[in-house]
């Protein structure tokens, strides 16, 4: 039972003979007909039989997996198909038909279709969806053995014992059955028509070649998954390749090898190679170009009967008389080597790249190994040698083989390796700059050799070694099957060894203080001294493994990355879909090499590990950060904290009461447990806490718990030895009440209360007993009295002799004042910082933080009084001493919480206090404050055009509400705050808010400018500056619209006093005689033009100016309006008369007066003198509204708004808190 | 006891009276009533005639009555009247005698609160034992002191045991519309369904629901209800004030209805403070001026 060295066996099944094959797309399993009449179900990956599925009669041969669904086919000797759902694990149903034995069936990839050849001579098409059979493929005069369909196009191909190999085209089927699905009657009568010719003359499958070529029975045959090539295999041991094209098709090649019957033969799905499988007991692979042997493994005894290949991955199976095998041709893991940032690999194609991690990018091909070894073969291991830049290259060709090149500077240049230096030998690793080591494990020599490939020095190694590692300076690991030796080079002797058995490779630590030897299913980690820290086992085998640069293993299995720390404690880090070679960690990022030599990035939440990590080294501010940066919960990582002894971190994590109950039982946080424990309220609990608080000499907890259990005489004795005598009478009463005389008794006898005693023995007529009690206390009076009570006299009583009266122990510390200091409660730093960071402290400085609340007190407690206005910011807390801070709270106290009558403030008074906003101060009557707010705000000076809109927002603040008959009304405040309900938040209603002004005030603006009252206008648009100048918004946006409605409104103040100005001048008689007065009036028409208003009305300017300037014979200042009012277009009768000016003016575009406007420079109008401020001098501004002005009129009232003061810059104005 | 409490036969008049339906209880039926109950009665009708403005003939008529509860009305007369020191001097008389008569702390209360002694009034009323009447007064006299959390503890003292009352919703309404937010509406039902059925509407109801809506933000069915309310009295001063104040709000001229609400009550509380700021706003804008007159 050994395979040829080289193929790599995965998986090897013990059983009758083996007929047929499949593998599952997806999942690791594999099918297996078996001459026995079992079909068996395997996970290849796992070595476990899933399951049998037994109903056929005699030998199963074909056998496949449906690719999508969980469906099997089989195909038996008993003429059956039978379809299986491996789900349900039932046959679903029989197609039945055949009239000899099944040799093969397969599945369709997409259609619902099964094809089968058999016995009987007859390729079959069956549905399996309807379950009939749909074609009938003749022909063939022998044993049907093999059918199969092509992948893409519509072709079968069957190979028969009557020596042909026939290529089906079924184009035909396909067509007929992806019809629409309905048909009219016709076509179901063409249909039923065309049935009647298949049964004749076959039209759905016709043969398209006939191949002919094997001079015996064909026993297999397959298409090429891409090329349009055929492979067969017959029992004239053959494998013939033939090629097809749509016309023809004909033999290319035989290979010749296979000493008896070839029984199997496929394409390699990636690879140009063909594989086959024969009697010899021989698998063979040929190169497909050069249909030359490339390998072939030899099996003892067993005859190989079936092969086939695992559709996606690099993965081949072949059935025997013994079983079946799983085999790899190749080792897959890509030899690799990394340096600083860079990882130096082999590809596929064997050449070697360099990848970069920090720029996540790879290089070109720096070097072709393509020369090393045969071309089917990669190298093993790769070392590198940063100093030389060189690389070591060992193969297992030709019994192994190394060679030593350098890498060139970059890739750009020429990849063939210029000088290489070569030997044989199954290891050669780098062991120091100018040093490398080769084992050969044949002779069992390990050489030294330098740079120039000379020995310097030999020794042999330990017996059976297999491979060898690099073992830290002056080092090597030599891996014996049994054992790892750690070996001085140059004393020549092993220093250590550690009995591991099977490790295959050595994976060392950033650091170099510690290795992970990974075997097949375990992972060993030692220091560099070769003493073992840990190991753990996985069931599914290990691929490859990094370390973290904090010192966790990452490890890969087939499907998973795990990680493991030094002390053994490993998990899950991810799941994998395809197996991928680990080669490096950094933060989220895992890189590694996948199965086609490609580099990958991984991404993984390092967080589990991290904080496990962080809590055995202890860190507790590693854990802290990670607990509040990351959300780590769930229960796996709370029992592990509690299995490992940290159940007062565990309890951080915990909200479930129960659970946090037991965990701080478990670590004695009682505080916590009580708390809990008042949340479960059960007495489980609570005797639990109460037998934790007792250990804890907690007795104030004790005394909750007993009470809570009702646990009246541990109480009772708890109090005594606390020696709390009032709860103790207490008790004595609750026990009297209960009529618990035992209790009762107890509790006497512990308070020492004699008379009690008395009483209650005679409550209970225990005479007796009560009279011995007072005789023995000496209470002659009470003994006369029970006698006297009883009817007996003290002679007719014989008493035993008394003692001494029971006086209990006065206590000498009042105990149950306080707890005595308790044990203390395992509180850990981690603890601590954790409940800091509950209350809102963090890791600093304890003094800083503690100011810093104090201060943001301060700032809470004044706010919450409205103290803080929006333009004292610098009074506000930080500054304030702590004097007033009592001050402050009082006053707030005060104000909410005194019974006394006295007045409160009035609503208004709050809007006040609750909004830096003018407009609400005003609201709420303060105008005083609000007038203070907007001189410092926009500069207002000049308050008297504000007034109307003052006493508006006065008027519109309060409603009031008829009550009592005989008093006035209510008066309410109205706010714009609907909502809300906190007097610190209430706001007043401002009437005409921005959307009211927009819709009504500034459309009869507009409408002003439009009927030319222009008078009307200006009070309409200073209204509007004045509304808004009074507002509230409700948010940012609308303080950018309201800004913009006062720049327009602006606008159009200057505008319509610049024409309203002009108007003053005079008619046109007045003009007429003054030519000074015509020429300022021919400027402030065309200035009128100027103010950014809105196109229409910028057109009516430009046409009063232009129709004034030509009937002043000022052409050329007509064209230029003329040309604007072209450029804005708009209203056509306007543009229309534009366009008339423009052509009578450009006739004569000349000016006959001069006016100062250049009609090409940049200026604004100043609005005091309405003339131009070219851009480039000094200017003014309102700050409220904006409007322009020449510098002189700096300090006096803005001519546009009537209410700030020119140049006095302020804090601009609020609408929106 | 209460003579107005829900089991006593005055509940319906004194609803009436509440709801402001003042006609409806002069014109009440009082035959059926029994004799205990004829001065409760007669108090109530009086108070409402005074209410109608007829304060100058019950002052006539109860000019020289003995009983306190008369002595009372003459006070709350003279106060409509405008008599207000004779009225606060009456009363000042009766809290010594009769301080533990009902209409005495009421009534006196409504004097002394109106002459604006209020520490006195809220002394004289918390003497009372179990009158809603009183109860209601103080809640009023609180909110007039702008101590609404006071006036929240009274009602919900008083919903305790007077859980329906209409006075009790009123009142709560009254503080509602103090607090806001959720309490406007519920204020706003309370005067909705006195003012939309015709039994219980009155000019009072009607403007405290525009009042709500006032508050609601809904000013169109606010002024539908004020103008409804002024057409049954063009010269109600509450109708008048608000709907002026609802002009303000919406951004209307007001300046109409200023001249028609200074006919009707020159002394309301609009004008009088409006006036005020009128002055303080001349006195504050004239301490600022610009550095350079124009």
């Amino acid at each position: 039972m050994q395979s040829s060295p080289g193929m790599l066996t995965k998986f090897e099944s013990k059983s009758s003979r083996a007929k047929g094959i499949a593998f599952h797309p997806k999942r690791p399993w594999i099918l297996v007909s078996l001459h026995s009449s079992t079909i068996q179900l395997w996970d290849y990956r796992m070595g476990t039989l899933i399951d049998r599925f037994e109903e056929h009669d005699g030998p199963v041969r074909g056998i496949d997996f449906h690719k999508t669904q969980p469906l099997f086919v089989s195909g038996g000797d008993d003429y059956k198909i039978k379809v299986w759902s491996y789900q349900t694990r039932r046959c679903l149903f029989t197609l039945n038909g055949h009239l000899d034995y099944i040799r093969t069936v397969f599945f369709h990839d997409e259609l619902p279709w099964i094809l089968s050849a058999s016995d009987d001579q007859t390729i079959r098409i069956w549905n399996w969806q309807n379950r009939s059979l749909i074609c009938t493929m003749t022909g063939h005069n022998h044993y049907a053995m093999c059918a199969q369909f092509h992948p893409k196009e519509d072709l079968v191909v069957s190979a028969s014992l009557d020596q042909s190999v026939r290529v089906w085209d079924i184009s035909g089927l396909r067509k007929k059955h992806s019809a629409p699905t309905s048909m009219s009657f016709d076509e179901q009568m063409g249909r039923g028509n065309q049935n009647q010719t298949d049964m004749f003359g076959n039209t759905d499958a016709v043969v398209k070649f006939v191949l002919e070529g094997h001079d015996r029975g064909v026993n297999w045959v397959a298409f090429h998954p891409t090329m349009p090539l055929i492979v067969s295999a017959g029992d004239d041991r053959l494998v013939k390749l033939w090629r097809m094209s749509e016309t023809k098709a004909w033999e290319v090649d035989t290979c010749r090898g296979h000493f008896q019957n070839a029984e199997g033969c496929l394409f390699h799905p990636h690879q140009d190679l063909i594989l086959s499988a024969g009697e010899d007991k021989t698998i063979r692979v040929w190169d497909l170009n050069k249909r030359t042997a490339v390998q072939s493994f030899k099996r003892e005894s067993d005859r190989f009967w079936v092969i086939a290949a695992h559709p996606e991955i690099n993965l081949f199976a072949a059935g025997h008389d013994n079983g079946v095998m799983v085999f790899k041709l190749e080792r897959e893991r890509p030899a690799s080597a990394i340096h600083q940032n860079q990882l130096f690999y082999v590809t596929k194609e064997k050449t070697v790249k360099a990848y970069d991690f920090q720029k996540n990018v790879e290089s070109p091909t720096l070097l072709s190994l393509k020369k090393l070894g045969s071309p089917w073969v990669t190298p093993r291991t790769l070392s590198y040698n940063p100093a030389e830049r060189s690389v070591l290259v060992a193969s297992p060709v030709d019994g192994g083989s190394y060679e030593l090149l350098s890498l060139p500077k970059d890739g750009s240049g020429a990849i063939e390796p210029t000088e290489s230096k070569r030997g044989s030998g199954t290891s050669a690793i780098f062991v120091a700059r100018n040093r490398f080591a080769v084992l050969n494990s044949n002779t069992q020599v390990i050489d030294i050799k330098d740079l120039s490939n000379n020995i310097t020095r030999s020794f042999k190694p330990p017996a059976g070694t297999t491979d060898i590692y690099f073992g830290g300076t002056g080092n090597l690991l030599i891996i014996t099957p049994t054992a790892v030796h750690l070996y001085d080079i140059q004393q020549k002797k092993t220093t250590a060894e550690l009995a591991v058995t099977g490790v295959k490779y050595v994976i060392w630590s950033n650091d170099g203080l510690y290795a992970a030897f990974l075997s097949k299913h375990n992972v060993t980690i030692v220091t560099k001294t070769l003493e073992q820290v840990s190991s753990l086992h996985e069931t599914i085998r290990i691929k490859s493994a990094t370390w973290d640069d904090a010192g966790v293993l990452l490890y890969s299995t087939l499907n998973h990355v795990k990680y493991t720390l030094l002390n053994g404690d490993n998990g899950i880090v991810r799941t994998l879909d395809q197996t991928v070679y680990l080669v490096r960690v950094k933060g989220r990022n895992v890189y590694c090499l996948d199965r086609s030599a490609k580099p990958r990035i991984l991404q993984i939440d390092p967080t589990e590990y991290r904080f496990k990590l962080a809590l055995v080294k202890r860190n507790y501010e590693e854990m802290l950060h990670i607990i509040q940066n990351s959300s780590l919960v769930g229960q796996s990582i709370i029992s592990y904290l509690q299995k490992k002894g940290y159940p007062e971190v565990a309890l951080q994590f915990v909200q479930d009461p129960t659970t946090r109950f037991d965990l701080a039982i478990e670590c004695g946080n009682i505080d916590v447990a009580v708390e809990m424990a008042k949340e479960l309220e059960r007495p489980k609990f609570w005797s639990r806490l109460g037998a934790e608080a007792l250990a804890h000499g907690n007795h104030q907890i004790v005394e909750m718990s007993y009470q809570k259990l009702k646990q009246f005489d541990k109480l009772s004795f708890l109090y005594l030895t606390t020696g709390d005598h009032s709860k103790l009478a207490r008790m004595g009463k609750i026990a009297e009440h209960r009529g618990d005389f035992t209790s009762r008794f107890q509790n006497a006898l512990y308070l020492g209360e004699v008379e009690d005693r008395i009483q209650m023995f005679k409550e209970i007529d225990l005479y007796p007993l009560a009279y011995m009690t007072a005789k023995s206390h000496g209470l002659e009076e009470e003994c006369e009295a029970i006698l006297e009570a009883t009817g007996l006299t003290e002679d007719q009583i014989t008493l035993p002799t008394l003692g001494k009266p029971l006086t209990p122990a006065q206590p000498v510390v009042p105990t149950f004042k306080s707890n005595w200091p308790t044990k203390a409660g395992s509180q850990s730093f981690f603890e601590k910082a954790l409940l800091g960071q509950v209350e809102g402290l963090s890791l600093e400085d304890n003094t800083a933080t503690n100011l810093l609340d104090d201060a943001m007190d301060v700032d809470e407690s004044s706010k919450r009084n409205g103290l803080i206005e929006d333009d004292e910011e610098d009074a506000t807390g930080w500054d304030m001493g702590d004097d007033d801070v009592p001050e402050v709270e009082s006053d707030f106290v005060n104000v909410d919480s005194s019974e006394a009558g006295g007045a409160g403030s009035s609503e208004a008074d709050l809007w006040a206090r609750n909004s830096p906003l003018a407009a609400d101060h005003i609201a709420g009557g303060s105008f005083e404050t609000a007038m203070l707010l907007l001189n410092r705000q926009v500069g207002a000076v000049n308050f008297a055009p504000l007034k109307p809109r003052f006493l508006e927002v006065f008027q519109a603040s309060r409603s009031f509400l008829p009550a009592s008959t005989g008093l006035p009304p209510l008066v309410n405040y109205i706010r714009r705050t609907l909502d809300e309900t906190d007097p610190r938040q209430v706001l007043p209603l401002i009437p005409r808010d921005l959307e009211h002004l927009a819709s009504n005030d500034l459309q009869k603006g507009y409408d002003s400018m439009k009927a030319n009252k222009l008078e009307d206008g200006i009070g309409y648009f200073k209204g509007i500056l004045h509304a808004i100048l009074i507002n509230a918004v409700a948010n940012e946006d609308e303080v950018s619209e309201a800004k913009k409605l006062i720049t327009s409104a602006s606008e159009y103040v200057v505008a319509m006093s610049i024409e309203l100005a002009r108007r003053q001048l005079g008619g046109p008689d007045a003009l007429a005689k003054d030519p000074e007065k015509l020429r300022r009036s021919l400027e402030l028409g065309a200035y009128f033009t100027i103010p950014k208003i809105e196109v229409p009305h910028r057109q009516l300017a430009l046409l009063n100016a232009m129709q004034f300037a030509v009937k002043n014979k000022n052409y050329n200042s007509a064209l230029s309006f003329a040309n604007r009012i072209i450029a804005n277009g708009g209203a056509s009768k306007i543009v229309e008369n534009a366009k008339k000016t423009k052509a009578q003016c450009e006739r004569n575009p000349n000016d006959s007066i001069d006016i100062e406007f250049d009609q090409f420079a940049e200026f604004e109008i100043c609005a005091a003198s309405h003339t131009p401020i070219y851009s480039g001098t000094s200017f003014e501004e309102c700050s409220f509204d904006g409007s322009k002005y020449h510098s002189k009129f700096r300090g006096t009232v803005c001519r546009v708004c009537e209410v700030c003061e020119i140049g006095k810059h302020g804090s601009g104005l609020k609408l929106f808190a | 006891m209460d003579p107005y409490s829900a089991e006593g036969e005055l509940i319906n008049i004194h609803n009436h009276f509440l709801q402001g339906q003042f006609q409806e209880v002069v014109d009440f039926d009082t035959s059926s009533f029994s004799a205990d109950n004829a001065l409760p009665v007669r108090v109530l009708q009086l108070r409402a005639r005074i209410a109608l403005g007829q304060a100058q003939e019950v002052l006539g008529e109860v000019k020289g009555a003995k009983e306190p509860e008369l002595e009372a009305i003459g006070a709350l007369a003279e106060l409509s009247l405008g008599k207000t020191d004779s009225a606060v001097s009456t009363i000042e008389k009766l809290v010594v005698s009769a301080s533990d008569n009902v209409t005495v702390e009421i009534l006196g209360g409504t004097v002394l609160q109106a002459a604006g002694k209020t520490d006195d009034a809220l002394a004289l009323l918390s003497q009372h034992s179990g009158s809603l009447d009183a109860v209601a007064l103080i809640i009023q006299i609180y909110l007039y002191q702008n101590r609404t959390d006071l006036a929240l503890k009274e009602v919900s003292a008083a919903r305790r045991w007077a859980q329906d009352s209409l006075l009790v919703n009123l009142a709560e309404s009254w503080v509602g519309l103090r607090v806001g937010g959720e309490k406007y509406q519920q204020a706003f039902y309370v005067y909705e369904e006195l003012a939309q059925a015709p039994s219980t509407s009155s000019i009072y109801s009607l403007v405290s629901q525009a009042v709500c809506e006032l508050h609601l933000g809904r000013t169109e069915e606010s002024q539908a209800a004020l103008e409804e309310a002024l057409k049954k009295d063009p010269s109600y001063a509450e109708a008048i004030a608000n709907l002026l104040v609802l002009k303000a709000v919406t951004g209307q001229d007001t300046s109409e209805l200023t001249a028609t609400l200074a006919k009707a009550a020159p002394k309301h509380d609009f004008l009088t403070t409006l006036e005020e700021k009128s002055d303080l706003f001349d006195k504050a804008a004239a301490k600022y001026k610009a550095k350079v007159s124009a």
